[in-house]
């Protein structure tokens, strides 16, 4: 009887707002794509990191870093790098304009999270245009 | 907590979840001081990590042998590991629960973020550092 009261009482109760309860939307997920490339970043790092090693050694250890990232996924991981240093870098940028109590409206924020996102892309593009042209 | 648990506050309690360390406006500062020089350094680091890819060894070499690019991906890989690894213990924060695990995966951490940081370092030394 309690059982089946406590049961009652605990489907009546509200829920804690989740990821799978909240409608998802733009600046929400520019807040999850931002701790998504932050930990990307981390990973990214180890391997460029494994790669300098291999530049560095030198033989062996380089031929084994670069078969892997002078190929398709190499090219993929550096693509990967530079979008996430850039999404990330705009995400903090975009954080600044808040810690300063800008942009915090409804279009504001909006704004802020449709630049983090067009912005991060357009720079990679950027770079890799411009990176194609001076070599 | 049931009724009959007293609530203690942050400030004067003993109690888990009440408890701050207070470290929560240090650790945002930190981020927002370290990511004034990660913006300029990050932007060009990502300028010479494009280049890599497909390089070979003496054009690997030739690119992080010069002083400017290794001194910026040497600081870059620095202070970028030092604000990753305090990015990855709020990630560590929020999704691991049990308490055991979440110690072991701060130790973690700080370990992989200073082994990453000192293998960067010491890779571009060896490959720029003047013979």
């Amino acid at each position: 009887m309690a059982d089946a009261d406590t049961d009652r009482l605990a489907a009546r109760r509200p829920l804690s707002p989740h990821l799978t309860i909240f409608k998802p939307i733009l600046t929400m997920m520019m807040s999850i794509a931002h701790r998504i490339t932050g930990a990307g970043l981390y990973v990214g790092m180890a391997l460029l990191t494994l790669f300098l090693l291999g530049a560095a050694i030198g033989g062996g250890a380089f031929s084994a870093v670069s078969w892997i990232a002078s190929g398709f996924i190499g090219n993929l991981i550096v693509l990967m790098i530079v979008w996430a240093i850039f999404h990330h870098l705009l995400g903090g940028v975009r954080h600044a304009f808040w810690d300063r109590g800008l942009y915090m409206d409804p279009q504001g924020r909006e704004l802020l999270a449709q630049g983090t996102l067009v912005g991060g892309i357009l720079l990679t593009l950027l770079f890799y245009i411009c990176k194609t042209l001076a070599s | 907590m049931t009724v009959a648990t007293r609530f203690k506050s942050g400030r004067t309690g003993t109690g888990d979840a009440y408890v701050s360390d207070h470290s929560g406006s240090p650790h945002a500062r930190f981020m927002r001081l370290t990511s004034y020089a990660l913006a300029p350094l990050g932007a060009l680091s990502a300028w010479w990590i494009l280049g890599l890819a497909g390089k070979s060894f003496d054009g690997v070499r030739a690119e992080i042998g010069r002083p400017i690019p290794a001194l910026v991906l040497l600081a870059f890989g620095v202070v970028g590991m030092i604000h990753a690894r305090k990015g990855m213990d709020d990630i560590i924060e929020d999704y691991v629960q049990d308490q055991t695990l979440k110690a072991w995966a701060f130790l973690a951490n700080l370990w992989a973020s200073r082994a990453i940081a000192a293998l960067w370092t010491f890779a571009i030394l060896l490959i720029a550092a003047p013979k």
